[in-house]
């Protein structure tokens, strides 16, 4: 229970194409997190799977049923939303029995579903009150547990974590990952922050102006990004991504430093883009890269250097420790080729 | 749009500024001699002056007034008679006759007032919901449907009664659809049920639009997620109406049914235009009765008019309370969300 | 056109019609009727005669009784078309015996003939009798009314936004003893309505010698607890650091109210303005009361004075009844944006 599969997803308003054909299978269980830029579809894509938009065209399957016609109610889903969207004159109770009363559900039922819900989240002494008196995070938790109460085939959840502060995400971030464990179904999480995606996800889907431009677990997109997109969107700080001409097995940059690329993969000559993550930097007598310090942002376990390469390149690099540099400076760094990424004049990887 | 906006502005700033730019020098110079103090008086003093002796006073001495008697304009120069004027107003030797009060005019004017305030008030709250529902449904041309239910609103009281007039008149367009239709035609406004009924009817195509803008702008802070949860949750449209819209709404709502039983007890103008209270005493409220009895009549008995407007007042002064009420109710409320 | 039809027909699901769709379409289809079908209905009648004001049933547009100048004849003759059994054709009347009209053809004046009135119609055409319009301004006080309505509205708005301003300001912007008071005060007597002080309003002003003065009609009607408010809360939401920024640049009280705090009130204003301008144009009963001569009438009370006759000439009350409507109806136009760019516009919350 909890497959859904996507089939060439369209979705136009007026002349503009939000969504230009997503092809997707979101297994059983799984915790898949749709992350991109604002305005790149992703709402537009739950709100669809949801029911409550309809797509231009194409198809969209929960467990082998079309249920494209269907409205949302049918389709046997459950939304958090981002404003969590409690009814603001209801109680907690209330709240997460109206969807249960819909369906005409005998009401000792519903009460031992309310307190399995309230207890799995702690909420069992806020069932009396109305959101206005709730904090943000325990809105959090009923808007969560309305979800739960209704045992749905899947659960939605569109940027549930941006209305709370810095300290609260964290958090409960930690905890939607164990009741998605404790829960075992099927989740699909919308965010804009590549951090929250990369901590939760079974799988992660990157999305780019209405198209999906990579879907892999988390640790395969930083390590075997598909494209520049998402080289620069994964990973913080963002990768160094260096234009330049191949040959001869290093990539010639317009400053002049030549930077070798891995061996074992054979990369054509002409234009390509040579990406090296900051953390793969280190310093190193007679380096290939070589740049002026700009700034350096001391963190104390380690130190961000940005700089100035020439010709307009500039540098990121995470060095561990305090290093003793001054700006101005001129530093030297290298790094290990096979963790170099190599991207087409098309912007598709080569290595 | 930017030209007569800016047309409009400068029209109605320039004499004021010039004004402005005259009286700079000499209040420089009073500033100096009085302080802050004496500039607070400055601004204060016109607009305080015009409504001590426009507003506040009159209030005041309306209590005054009404225990008085005489054809005499000026307090001081009026007979004290005590409650006399209320108990004219008040005394009936058989309470379930009309025709038996003292003042059988100011009774038959309660009466109607009191069926209109009923009528008039119920059917206008639910035409406007019903409107601003429609309006909410995210229409195309919103501006444009909300244009022709406001409409009216702006147009002065008699030019609504006048208009109706000759819609209704005996041979006005309403009849002769009706004998077009094969009916016969109807003495609109020379029978007393229809009215009484126009009186009503005009009355809510003149204000239905105020009150459903009210309603709509209640209807659009209500947020969409509410909606698209209940959707998810497979609600009917009955009862997210009941259960989601008509509560969140109900604030809204409260306040506008104290404000259209304001108006209504007031109801004057435009019914005045349309039937002068006729025929006979069908549709004589009591702001017309006051309006008579003070001014119009031969026999003018300004303190009766006086004693019967406090009554009216008092009504006024509840619905008033109760609408600050409800307004500090819903901020208490507010502050809470 | 094929938008109108795709709006016409656009429905909330997408899927089917249900009934909400078809109240929807129903409610608003007779809304445009109802709500613009009177107004215009007094406009389109505005234009006709006196004898076609008169006929029953109503047509929708306004006719004039086509005439022709036959030769002959002094005046001119008005035309009828005519079907008999000699067949149909267009005659001048020349006089009416009876049932017997005698005509003329206008193109063979010498010949009458003789025509049964149950064969002969008015030969008509659209046309708007101006002078419906004109003769009340050239032969009544109708002139006199507007100029007195236009001053009433006109210095009443001045005087509205300048005292209120003022007074707004200074409960705005000061600390002083009774401020709290003051504003009570007002917000007390927001709703008192005109008719519960119209006697003792009376006698105050009638003791100041303003009865019958459009002065009398201005004045009680300035201090509008309303415009002190909705100001005043305006001004509550500009920093007083702007102030104190002034005060630092040497600048006096006063130049801080009309240089500072006015241009920033501007939307607010504005508002104030467009609603003054509607309430005094509109007002009717305490004019009515005021004024009891001719000469100072508003055309509010001129309009009912003339309705009130006992032999009604609708033709120029009709008309009138539209130029009274025309400054609120330009105002409608203009105000729904007005409003809106008007906040969206200053850019402060």
């Amino acid at each position: 229970m909890g497959r859904i599969q996507l089939h060439d997803i369209r979705k136009s308003f007026g002349a503009v194409d939000v969504l230009k054909g997503i092809d997707l299978t979101i297994n059983e269980g799984e915790l898949v997190v749709f992350v991109g830029p604002s305005g790149c579809g992703k709402s537009t894509l739950l709100r669809m799977i949801a029911g409550l938009d309809k797509p231009s065209s194409g198809r969209i399957e929960i467990d082998g049923v079309d249920v494209t016609p269907r409205s949302a109610a049918d389709r046997g889903l459950a939304m958090v939303f981002q404003s969590y969207a409690l009814y603001p004159h209801m109680t907690v109770r209330a709240n997460m029995a109206f969807g249960l009363q819909n369906t005409n559900m005998p009401k000792p039922e519903i009460d031992a579903r309310i307190s399995e819900a309230a207890r799995m989240l702690e909420i069992e002494p806020l069932l009396d009150r109305r959101p206005g008196q709730l904090s943000g995070g325990q809105r959090q938790r009923v808007a969560i547990g309305r979800a739960i109460v209704r045992r749905p085939t899947a659960f939605l959840l569109d940027e549930p974590l941006s209305n709370l502060d810095a300290e609260l995400r964290v958090s409960m971030r930690a905890e939607l990952s164990a009741l998605h464990d404790r829960l075992g179904a099927t989740m699909i999480h919308v965010t804009h922050d590549q951090v929250e995606a990369m901590t939760m996800a079974d799988r992660i889907v990157v999305l780019r102006a209405g198209k999906v431009e990579q879907v892999d677990t988390p640790l395969n997109l930083f390590n075997r990004p598909a494209n520049l997109f998402v080289a620069g969107f994964i990973g913080a700080p963002g990768m160094n991504l260096w234009a330049g001409q191949a040959k001869d097995g290093a990539v010639q940059l317009d400053s002049g430093a030549r930077l070798p690329l891995p061996s074992g993969v054979t990369v054509p000559e002409g234009s390509v883009t040579l990406g090296i993550r900051p953390q793969h930097l280190r310093p190193m007598a007679g380096g290939p890269v070589r740049a002026e310090v700009r700034l350096i942002e001391a963190l104390g376990p380690e130190s961000v250097v940005h700089g100035d390469m020439g010709a307009g390149g500039t540098l990121l690099a995470v060095l561990a420790g305090q290093p003793d540099l001054a700006r101005g400076t001129v530093i030297e760094l290298g790094y290990d080729p096979q963790m170099a990424h190599v991207f087409g004049a098309d912007g598709q990887r080569l290595a | 749009m930017t030209g007569v906006k800016g047309m409009l502005g400068a029209v109605v700033t320039a004499p004021l500024v010039a004004l402005a730019r005259v009286l700079e020098v000499p209040l420089r110079l009073w500033q100096r001699l009085t302080g802050q103090g004496g500039m607070v008086a400055f601004f204060l003093l016109p607009n305080m002056a015009i409504f001590t002796l426009f507003v506040l006073l009159p209030l005041v001495i309306n209590i005054a007034y009404s225990m008085t008697t005489g054809a005499a304009l000026f307090l001081p120069e009026r007979t004290y008679v005590g409650a006399a004027q209320y108990e004219r107003l008040l005394r009936c030797t058989d309470y379930t006759n009309l025709m038996t009060c003292q003042e059988d005019q100011f009774w038959i004017a309660l009466r109607n007032t009191g069926t209109f305030v009923v009528l008039q008030v119920t059917l206008l709250i639910v035409a406007a919901t019903i409107t601003a529902l429609i309006l909410n449904r995210a229409l195309r041309a919103l501006s444009f449907w909300r244009a022709v239910f406001f409409f009216p609103v702006l147009l002065s009281p008699v030019v609504v009664g006048l208009i109706w007039r000759w819609i209704l008149d005996r041979n006005g367009v309403l009849n002769a659809a009706l004998v077009g239709m094969g009916m016969d035609p109807v003495n609109w406004l020379l029978e007393r049920n229809y009215a009484f009924s126009a009186a009503i009817g005009v009355t809510i195509w003149a204000h239905l639009g105020f009150f459903a803008l009210i309603l709509l702008a209640g209807l659009q802070a209500i947020p969409r997620d509410l909606y698209e949860a209940a959707e998810m949750d497979g609600t009917k449209p009955a009862r997210v109406f009941w259960r989601i819209t008509l509560p969140l709404l109900m604030p809204n709502m409260l306040v506008v049914i104290v404000l259209a039983l304001i108006r209504a007890v007031q109801v004057f103008d435009e019914a005045y235009v349309l039937t002068g209270g006729g025929p006979g005493t069908a549709t004589l409220f009591l702001t017309q009765y006051i309006y008579e009895v003070g001014f119009a009549s031969l026999l003018k008995n300004p303190g009766l008019a006086a004693a019967a407007s406090i009554l009216m007042g008092g009504v006024l002064i509840v619905l008033t309370l109760l609408q600050l009420a409800l307004g500090k109710r819903n901020e208490r409320k507010g502050r809470l969300k | 056109m094929s938008r109108a039809l795709a709006f016409l027909t656009r429905r909330k699901g997408g899927d089917a019609w249900d009934w909400t769709d078809v109240f929807t379409f129903l409610w608003l289809g007779s809304a445009v009727f109802i709500m613009f079908g009177p107004a215009l209905w007094l406009v389109l009648s505005s234009f006709k005669s006196p004898a076609q004001l008169a006929e029953f049933p109503p047509t929708l547009l306004p006719y004039e009784a086509q005439t022709v100048v036959v030769e002959g004849f002094d005046r001119p003759l008005p035309l009828f078309s005519v079907t008999d059994e000699a067949g149909t054709r267009t005659l001048a009347e020349v006089r009416r015996v009876g049932t017997v009209a005698q005509m003329v053809d206008p193109e063979n004046p010498g010949e009458v003939q003789r025509v049964n009135i149950a064969n002969r119609t008015p030969v008509r055409e659209v046309g708007f009798s101006w002078g419906n319009y004109l003769d009340p301004f050239l032969r009544f006080d109708f002139l006199n009314y507007t100029k007195n309505s236009i001053f009433v509205t006109g210095v009443a708005t001045l005087i509205t936004l300048l005292t209120n301003s003022m007074a707004a300001f200074a409960l705005s912007k000061y600390e002083f003893r009774g401020r709290g008071f003051v504003v009570v005060l007002i917000i007390a007597t927001l709703m008192i309505p005109l008719s519960v002080i119209l006697v003792p309003l009376y006698s105050i002003v009638s003791g100041v010698g303003l009865i019958n003065s459009l002065w009398g009609v201005i004045l009680p009607t300035v201090a509008t607890p309303t415009g002190v408010f909705l100001l005043r809360q305006y001004m509550l939401t500009i920093p007083d650091e702007l102030l104190e920024a002034a005060r630092m640049d040497h600048a006096s009280e006063w130049q801080i109210y009309w240089r500072i705090v006015l241009p920033l009130t501007a939307p607010a204003l504005a508002v104030l303005a467009i609603f003054s301008v509607v309430w005094r144009w509109n007002d009717f009963l305490w004019p009515l009361i005021v004024l009891s001569r001719q000469e100072v009438y508003t055309l509010q009370v001129g309009l009912n004075a003339y309705a009130g006759e006992l032999n009604v000439q609708w033709h120029y009350l009709l008309a009138m009844t539209v130029i009274t409507m025309i400054p609120v109806v330009l105002v409608f136009i203009f105000l729904q944006r007005f409003i809106t760019a008007g906040i969206a516009g200053t850019g402060l919350k």
